[in-house]
């Protein structure tokens, strides 16, 4: 067993860096700039049961350390990723999480069961989507939690991640251990917005659209710290991750695996960068397993 | 893009004031480009988060070169830098304009006209149409590669007015064009009566200019597009202009 090995949520993961959904594509744009196999998982667009064409533009908005996007879910939907895409990045030999969202708990089921049949290594419930118009996050209400992950489970047989909003707090995500997720990833985008102070209205179509970067890092270093203290499951964390050294703060949080997104926006080898950073941590402070260092700010 | 790497700790040779809040850029190094595609570059660590867009202007043998406006943190930034200092650029990326058999035109507005340079240079033997708002700039080196044509909506060089006016398609087999959306607009009515085919170079705000965050869509008659990725350049009959 490789020493940066790590076994999170069901799934045996070669390092504990994970792209997070919606900043990687399907893996092939970063996949022509490096080996993106290097990366301990992949974790896909958001994917809905049909093709979604997304927002209107403006789709983004730059703000002091931080990104805001209004993306709207575009994705060409389950059925043609299983065809298209996942057997180019199984033949890359990409760990897969195939990230879902949908409309309501009969969708996440039948998304779930459709995928439990592809050769995709884990699944990650999105119930924390924050750039759809009309809708609640799913991911607020404890009791629709527990059943959306209570219905996938009785249908998928893969490892079965679900990612919480920021703003959910702990019951949320004791509702989906007690369901049978498992592993929590945490944290979505904040729910935000920009005003063009030019025209006096708001720059997203959708009004409110999802925060991301730096800027959210200390915010959901806590909320893992948080969550890491009250569950069993592991608990992956994400936001505002761009250089290792923040990777072993979500670690020493209590984080079994991170997530990198916006990062690979400012640099495109944002991610494999930060696998070599940890790996030289650990081989220069003789760390052999993560269990040594991990959680240390628990204690 | 195959052939995309991102260059750390490259150095500026030149970066020089052209016109009213435009520079020139001068990078060291060994670069590669198709005319109409373009660099991320940054000049900072952190702040602002993300690197800023920007299309080749020229390629010689001793290095890249880019031509900016100053309208944002990013590129006032970029307006500070001195010989000697380092900017990182990932690069080259999007699909560029590919020479067409014929007479072929060359169609800028304002900073827009940045990826022409490059386009004239390697296509040779064209028409460029330069437009400004007003003091034209760079129109020497302009004519050194091709037969040059400019308006300025003040009238300080070159005829009075947009360069939509002084852009006559008969005779061209193909046109090539970057610069505000209205002005592409116009080329594109132009262009549609006159059956010369049209290439617009688009901008759209961007995040991680290889395709991967589809931050940068716009709307094409096939749904929609990535800039960074599908494009800058389209075929202007594929745009939806009346968004």
């Amino acid at each position: 067993m490789s020493e940066t090995e790590v076994v999170v949520g069901g799934l045996r993961l070669k390092n504990p860096v994970i792209a997070a959904s919606g900043t990687f594509g399907f893996g092939a744009e970063y996949g022509e700039i490096y080996d993106t196999s290097q990366l301990g998982a992949v974790c896909t667009k958001g994917l809905t049961l049909h093709p979604r064409e997304g927002n209107p533009p403006p789709r983004l908005c730059e703000t002091a350390c931080g990104l805001l996007n209004s993306i709207g879910l575009q994705n060409p939907g389950i059925d043609a990723f299983i065809r298209e895409e996942l057997p180019r990045m199984k033949d890359q030999a990409i760990t897969v999480i195939a990230n879902v969202w949908a409309n309501n708990i009969d969708e996440y089921v039948a998304a779930a069961e459709r995928l439990s049949g592809s050769p995709i290594d884990a699944i990650e419930l999105n119930v924390s989507c924050p750039n759809v118009s009309g809708k609640g996050l799913l991911g607020e209400d404890a009791a629709e939690t527990a059943r959306v992950v209570q219905q996938a489970r009785r249908v998928c047989d893969k490892p079965l991640w679900i990612k919480l909003p920021p703003t959910g707090g702990i019951a949320i995500a004791l509702a989906a251990q007690e369901a049978g997720a498992d592993a929590i990833c945490a944290v979505n985008t904040f729910r935000a917005m920009a005003i063009d102070s030019n025209t006096g209205r708001p720059v997203f179509t959708n009004v409110v659209a999802g925060l991301s970067g730096p800027a959210i890092k200390p915010i959901a270093l806590r909320i893992v710290y948080e969550l890491v203290a009250e569950l069993k499951i592991p608990v992956i964390g994400i936001g505002g991750i761009v250089n290792w050294r923040d990777a072993l703060e979500f670690i020493m949080a209590g984080a079994y695996a991170v997530q990198v997104g916006t990062a690979n926006f400012v640099n495109p080898l944002a991610a494999v960068k930060i696998v070599g950073g940890l790996e030289g941590y650990m081989s220069e402070k003789n760390i052999n397993n993560w269990e040594m260092i991990r959680g240390s700010a628990q204690q | 893009m195959p052939g995309t790497i991102e260059t750390e700790g490259a150095l500026v040779s030149s970066n020089v004031r052209v016109g009213d809040g435009v520079f020139l850029l001068k990078v060291e190094g060994d670069y590669s480009a198709v005319p109409g595609q373009f660099y991320m570059l940054r000049a900072w660590e952190r702040d602002p988060l993300l690197s800023r867009p920007l299309s080749v202007f020229d390629i010689d043998e001793e290095g890249i070169s880019f031509l900016y406006a100053v309208r944002s943190r990013g590129t006032e930034c970029f307006s500070h830098l001195a010989r000697r200092d380092v900017v990182t650029l990932t690069g080259p990326l999007g699909n560029g304009w590919e020479r067409r058999v014929g007479r072929l035109a060359l169609v800028g507005g304002g900073v827009g006209i940045a990826p022409l340079y490059y386009a004239a240079k390697v296509f040779g033997d064209t028409d460029i149409y330069l437009g400004f708002a007003d003091m034209p700039y760079l129109v020497d080196e302009f004519a050194r590669v091709g037969r040059v044509h400019v308006a300025s909506e003040t009238g300080t060089s070159g005829t009075l007015g947009l360069v939509t006016a002084i852009f006559v398609p008969s005779g061209y087999d193909a046109c090539y064009a970057c610069g505000p959306r209205p002005m592409l607009s116009v080329l594109d009515r132009i262009c549609r009566s006159t059956e010369v085919a049209l290439f617009v170079s688009l901008e759209e705000r961007m995040a991680c200019g290889v395709g991967a965050c589809l931050g940068c869509a716009v709307k094409t008659i096939h749904g929609y597009a990535r800039v960074c990725r599908d494009g800058p350049v389209f075929h202007s009959s594929e745009v939806v202009w009346d968004e």
